[in-house]
């Protein structure tokens, strides 16, 4: 059924549901006339598995799958709300992974059956820089957007989200959180996280001391790592090669010192710690140099972080000094909208709903692929 | 599973009859995951809503006719399928609208 036409002059809610990775979120937002949206209820669940393991589709799927309607009762309980209260029920058509995408949606679907409400597919990068920009303020900046399964350098321009330069293969997360199983790091709460924790102890002698009030007991080695920029675009497959192989060189000292076979001089001069350090500050360098030469590019001088890697507060420091050196700032958000949520899914969800765009029920599929610019950006009109 | 002579080229099948407690809710089914296609060509599918053996004409049963060239293809798809199912029947039971509003009223 169309929008109706008096939807714009009274407040619109609408229920978000994200799982195309290994966070199932789900919230309520709500647009009121001439006010901030308000976060009504922003619930997420993380399927950790163990160390050294990433999270294979088929059991991320079973996890979404067994906690939906736990996490769903869960935001309609926080937000307070009725279902005939809600407007349209959001969920993230793609880009992910399939089997946890289509779990999601067929909740989705079957919610809006259930409640007799209209559905709308979203696509999950437009979701992050729809909420980046609605936390931060920020007007139109470059947006960078940095997670496990997503690089991308992004401007807006005319109704698009262009895409300006990306990864040429992986994902910068994907190279951290597969190091971090490399090093065997644990991956809860996210492995990106404990690999800047561990970036982090390369400052100190005693590897306890990673809190910011201990003074810096130590110069972290930075090692020669691959740095691989190709004009607009960045790769990153290389680098966790040359990472691995220097982290298999830690591995087989410790093997001979176990054996009592050492050699001292076999013994690497490295720590994991030197290597998290080097290889956060490589693939930041060149993050931050892809980032810059869009905004020569389009003379801007803002700049918008968002996805999990946006967390990371190494990166936002490096983004940071050189945006300020153009005379601009940064603008991150914080954990609660960086890394994936349904917040963000609702948000962008409830736009297009505003605009007349609804996705009927037969179209309500998922896919692995979708272009950031496959969508049409119709609430902007700048 | 049984040959199906109609259709040697999927000598695998299966029928799963799932009975719900009225026909809408077996329609809420049938209509929330016949959107998905089947992932692979080798796997064919056919989903509907059915009326119970009773006297009562209403169409309650989602009846799934699976079709496979190999057992184990076959297996495979309906062991997704099923996930798929209790999924939608455990949205059902707890996020239906009837549900919502009596806890609402505790």
């Amino acid at each position: 059924m169309p929008t109706p036409p008096d939807i714009l002059s009274r407040p619109r809610l609408s229920l978000g549901l994200e799982g195309s990775a290994n966070k199932l979120g789900i919230g309520v937002i709500q647009h009121t006339p001439n006010q901030p949206p308000e976060i009504l209820s922003n619930i997420r669940d993380t399927f950790v598995s163990p160390p050294g393991t990433g999270f294979l589709p088929k059991d991320t799927a079973a996890h979404h799958r067994r906690i939906f309607v736990l996490v769903a009762l869960k935001a309609l309980r926080a937000a307070n709300i009725t279902t005939s209260q809600i407007d349209c029920i959001s969920y993230t058509r793609g880009p992910g992974m399939g089997a946890p995408l289509t779990s999601v949606a067929i909740g989705a679907r079957t919610l809006s059956l259930l409640w007799n409400k209209p559905l709308v597919g979203v696509n999950h990068c437009v979701g992050h820089i729809e909420m980046g920009r609605c936390i931060t303020g920020a007007s139109n900046p470059i947006v960078l957007y940095v997670s496990g399964g997503n690089t991308q350098v992004i401007a807006y321009s005319s109704n698009r989200y262009r895409i300006f330069g990306e990864t040429l293969d992986i994902a910068v997360g994907n190279c951290l959180d597969r190091f971090a199983r490399t090093l065997n790091i644990s991956n809860d709460p996210a492995p990106g996280y404990n690999i800047e924790q561990l970036a982090k102890a390369a400052f100190h002698s005693n590897p306890a001391d990673i809190s910011h009030k201990s003074p810096k007991t130590r110069e972290p080695l930075l090692l020669d790592l691959p740095y691989a920029v190709k004009g607009m675009d960045c790769s990153f497959s290389g680098i966790l090669a040359s990472a691995d192989i220097l982290a298999s060189q830690l591995y087989v000292a410790a093997k001979k010192q176990k054996q009592k076979n050492t050699d001292e001089d076999a013994n690497p001069k490295f720590t994991p710690a030197d290597l998290c350090f080097s290889l956060q500050e490589t693939v930041f360098a060149m993050l931050v140099e892809i980032t810059e030469r869009a905004m020569a590019h389009v003379g801007t001088s803002q700049v918008l972080i968002v996805g999990g890697v946006g967390c990371n507060e190494r990166l936002q420091e490096m983004m940071g000094t050189m945006a300020s050196s153009r005379g601009g700032s940064v603008y991150a958000t914080d954990e609660r909208f960086c890394i994936d949520n349904g917040i963000m899914i609702a948000h962008a969800g409830l736009l297009a709903y505003e605009t007349g765009f609804e996705t009927p029920l037969e179209d309500a599929t998922v896919t692995q692929r979708f272009r950031t610019d496959e969508v049409f950006v119709k609430w902007r009109d700048d | 599973m049984e040959g199906n002579a109609a259709d040697p080229a999927f000598p695998c099948s299966i029928t799963v009859d799932i009975p719900f407690p009225t026909a809408r809710l077996a329609s809420v089914a049938l209509r929330a995951l016949r959107v998905d296609k089947e992932l692979s060509p080798l796997v064919s599918r056919d989903l509907s809503a059915v009326a119970g053996a009773g006297g009562d004409d209403s169409e309650t049963i989602l009846r799934t006719e699976y079709k496979a060239t190999t057992n184990r293809m076959l297996r495979v798809a309906v062991n997704s399928f099923m996930d798929s199912a209790a999924l939608v029947v455990e949205v059902m039971e707890q996020l239906d609208v009837d549900v919502l509003a009596q806890q609402q009223q505790e």
